[in-house]
């Protein structure tokens, strides 16, 4: 569906058309669904907070101006959903090595080992250890290295998102690497 | 590169293909069952509220008219009172009153 497409449902919406309505639901779901379970608080279900996320967009649909592509605007929303629910949860204490498996502890030991990227059977742990890291950190900064290093969006794109400048994102995105780098790096002094 | 960042990239690289490998879920695929209801249904609470807001404007600009209306329609009731008390006969009354003598001394 192009901007102007989406104009138009807007403008049929307004006038009262609910199937209008509806296709932009349809069309904007996915996107959500992906942005709300790819930042998802550690104990928020899923499908609540799609919920929650979708229910904003409608309810603020008439504010859409179309100055912004209309995924972007509703991607914004859907991301601020999930950090004002994770604003709310706990950090977790430092990983140790001993609250890896043994999946996420091999993980460790090929990395240090090995030079080259990882098996493809390795990939689900890698996930679950990264998990594990990020939950160490406030929840702004999970948001940040999530939206950075596992999604791969540029700081431009971040900034579009969060709402946050450029240079905070940077400035933020090279504080947290330096945690990140000093927890793993326990981890590695850990691992015999 | 420093050796942790270099195994901090191929870590981050690795879980990113695991999330891209894990496929569309169910989630994503289909809406909740109600969901569309519940979205129309904030889209109509939206609208209303906004109806609401300009229901409220014309009933505040409506008292206001009305507050006008009154007051132009007493503004001749108000300047006849106040003529009343600048009558030439009332003046004469109190000259009248004011003549006579108020105490008994001799």
């Amino acid at each position: 569906m192009t901007d102007a497409e989406v104009m138009e449902c807007l403008a049929r919406g307004r006038q009262g058309d609910e199937k209008a309505i509806l296709e932009l639901f349809h069309y904007m779901y996915p996107h959500v669904a992906k942005l709300v379970q790819a930042n998802l608080p550690a104990r928020e279900s899923a499908e609540d907070l799609v919920q929650q996320a979708c229910i904003k967009v409608m309810a603020k649909l008439n504010q859409f101006s179309g100055k912004v592509p209309f995924l972007h605007w509703v991607s914004r929303i859907a991301v601020n959903t999930c950090l004002n629910q994770i604003r709310h949860e706990k950090r977790r204490p430092e990983v140790r090595l001993a609250d890896l498996s043994e999946d996420e502890a091999t993980v460790v030991e090929h990395l240090a080992s090995s030079p080259g990227e990882l098996d493809a059977s390795e990939q689900v742990a890698s996930k679950e250890l990264v998990d594990k890291l990020l939950g160490s950190l406030r929840p702004a900064d999970r948001l940040l290295m999530r939206l950075m290093y596992l999604e791969g969006r540029h700081v431009d794109e971040i900034s579009s998102l969060t709402g946050w400048n450029r240079s905070l994102i940077k400035v933020r995105a090279f504080r947290v690497r330096g945690q990140l780098r000093r927890r793993y790096s326990l981890l590695l002094k850990e691992n015999p | 590169m420093n050796p942790i960042d270099d195994q901090l990239n191929r870590l981050f690289r690795a879980a990113a293909q695991g999330i891209a490998g894990q496929g569309q879920s169910d989630l994503v695929s289909s809406p909740a069952y109600g969901l569309e209801t519940r979205v129309i249904a904030a889209w109509r609470a939206a609208q209303s509220a906004e109806t609401g807001f300009w229901d409220m404007t014309l009933l505040v600009r409506g008292l206001i008219l009305a507050s006008l209306i009154m007051v132009v329609s007493f503004w001749p009731a108000l300047t006849s009172a106040e003529s009343t008390t600048t009558n030439p006969f009332a003046e004469y009354l109190q000259l009248t009153d004011s003549t006579v003598p108020s105490d008994d001394a001799p």
